[in-house]
């Protein structure tokens, strides 16, 4: 059976991006591409060449412009690499993280009050959205509820197992002389009323049965106390109680563990001349910071290049970090690059970036992704079990 | 609901001679009153069944009623 070496395998891995097209976008490792090669799906090739690998990530100063209920050292926006997968299970994962990793959100607002100026089915839907808290473990082990329909019989009772109830109370007031400052002149909100705005962190969980015993220091909340929920004017006031519920991203937005959940691959950049003196700077101004790194020409490089005899010493461009690049592919619009660089993509390495909304850990996400296609795959054998019975 | 004054508020106010909107106004002088807002100076008006449409603050005729708190649930989609 004939090997394929191993620049072929490096050719065959990489997408080329042209000027105009990007073309060999498509996997070949498939059992009866490439004649005489044995390419079928072996679980230990594939545990031999699966790497992860994870990269600095942002949550740092995500935690520090934006206000959180959260503990900072929480990783909720990672990057991360998976090396030798193929993009089939790569988007699995990306869209079980999506649409299919279960989440508590609010879902049954009860309005007993509301004088603000946002109806009560947009304030609802507002109360919907917001990302919410708690302890994990405790969030975890929820169990589902299903509303009842007419008609069908699925329907579960609400208990302390599947409901969370939170309750918003807020009136707006003038402040103590605020009546007279109005007079004045004076319009700061600030100054002349109390609670004339609703935030999200005026939430308040009720306990009740088995949840007494949640731990005490991590209650139900949402993940951003500042999110602005409604304005209000003295007299105004919203009174209502609500019930969260676990649900998936499916169903609804709200209930998706991810601000988003995306990869792209890893771009190459392959400088096939050498690329010198001020065309390396301009080579340079043609990625984003970072990418292209000015070394000087060494001896070695002149007798390697016999063009670079007369330049030792002038700066050359080099690739420091392809994975900064947007791939603009701007370099490719200059004539004085033509011929000197290709670039491309890695075909199965896929940069993750998982955004958490704050509920759950981005690698947490990842590995419940992973728990949830292995119990599909599962599901299908036993169907397919039954069916050869 | 019997706080509930109903068309014949207006009637027994501008007419209260007739016996029987008099003996109306006697039983629900012992119920409560209702809340309104006042169309002019947005202040509180408590009124009983039979009483003049009459702000107490600033004497404007148009008054407003208040939502109840009277539960309506909403799905958070």
């Amino acid at each position: 059976m004939p090997e394929p070496t191993a620049e072929e395998l490096e050719r065959r891995n990489r997408l080329q991006i042209l000027p105009e097209i990007v073309s060999d976008q498509t996997s070949t490792d498939f059992p009866g591409h490439w004649p005489g090669e044995n390419h079928a799906y072996d679980l230990e090739k594939f545990k031999k060449n699966f790497k992860v690998q994870f990269h600095t990530d942002d949550t740092a100063s995500l935690m520090k412009a934006q206000k959180h209920a959260i503990p900072s050292s929480r990783r909720i926006d990672q990057v991360f690499s998976l090396i030798g997968i193929d993009a089939s299970l790569a988007n699995a994962f990306r869209r079980i993280m999506i649409s299919e990793v279960p989440t508590l959100a609010i879902e049954d607002v009860f309005i007993y009050q509301n004088t603000s100026v946002i109806q009560d089915e947009v304030f609802a839907h507002r109360l919907g959205l917001i990302p919410l808290t708690a302890d994990r473990l405790s969030l975890h082990n929820m169990a589902w509820y299903t509303k009842p329909v007419e008609g069908e019989p699925t329907a579960t009772e609400l208990t302390d197992q599947n409901c969370v109830i939170l309750h918003l109370q807020v009136k707006c007031e003038w402040k103590e002389g605020g009546l007279e400052k109005a007079a004045k002149g004076v319009s700061d909100p600030n100054e002349l009323y109390v609670n004339h705005s609703v935030y999200a962190r005026d939430l308040v969980w009720q306990k009740h049965g088995k949840q007494t015993e949640w731990p005490e220091d991590d209650p139900v909340r949402s993940v951003y106390p500042d999110i602005l929920i409604a304005k209000m004017r003295p007299g105004q006031e919203v009174i209502m109680k609500m019930h969260a519920h676990k649900g998936i991203g499916q169903d609804h937005a709200k209930f998706s563990p991810v601000a988003t959940a995306s990869y792209r691959l890893l771009p190459t950049i392959d400088i096939l001349k050498p690329i010198v003196g001020a065309d390396a700077k301009k080579f340079q101004g043609c990625f984003p910071p970072g990418v292209i790194r000015l070394d000087s020409v060494t001896s070695e490089d002149a007798k390697k290049y016999g063009e670079l005899s007369e330049k030792e010493g002038e700066p050359k461009a080099v690739v420091a970090n392809p994975m900064g690049d947007t791939v603009s592919r701007e370099a490719l619009r200059h004539p004085e690059f033509k011929d000197k660089v290709r670039l491309g993509r890695v075909r199965d390495h896929f940069i993750f970036k998982v955004e958490s909304t704050g509920q759950w850990d981005s690698d947490e996400l990842f590995l419940h992704s992973v728990q949830l296609l292995k119990t599909k795959a599962q599901r299908i054998k036993r169907g397919l079990d039954l069916m050869m019975k | 609901m019997s706080s509930y004054a109903g068309a014949d508020t207006t009637a027994g106010a501008s007419n209260p001679s007739g016996a029987n909107n008099l003996s109306a106004t006697e039983i629900d002088a012992h119920q409560r009153a209702v809340s309104y807002t006042c169309g002019d100076c947005d202040q509180d008006v408590q009124l009983r069944r039979g009483e003049p449409i009459r702000c107490r603050n600033c004497g404007h005729r148009v008054l407003y009623k208040k939502r109840t708190n009277r539960m309506v649930q909403f799905e958070a989609r």
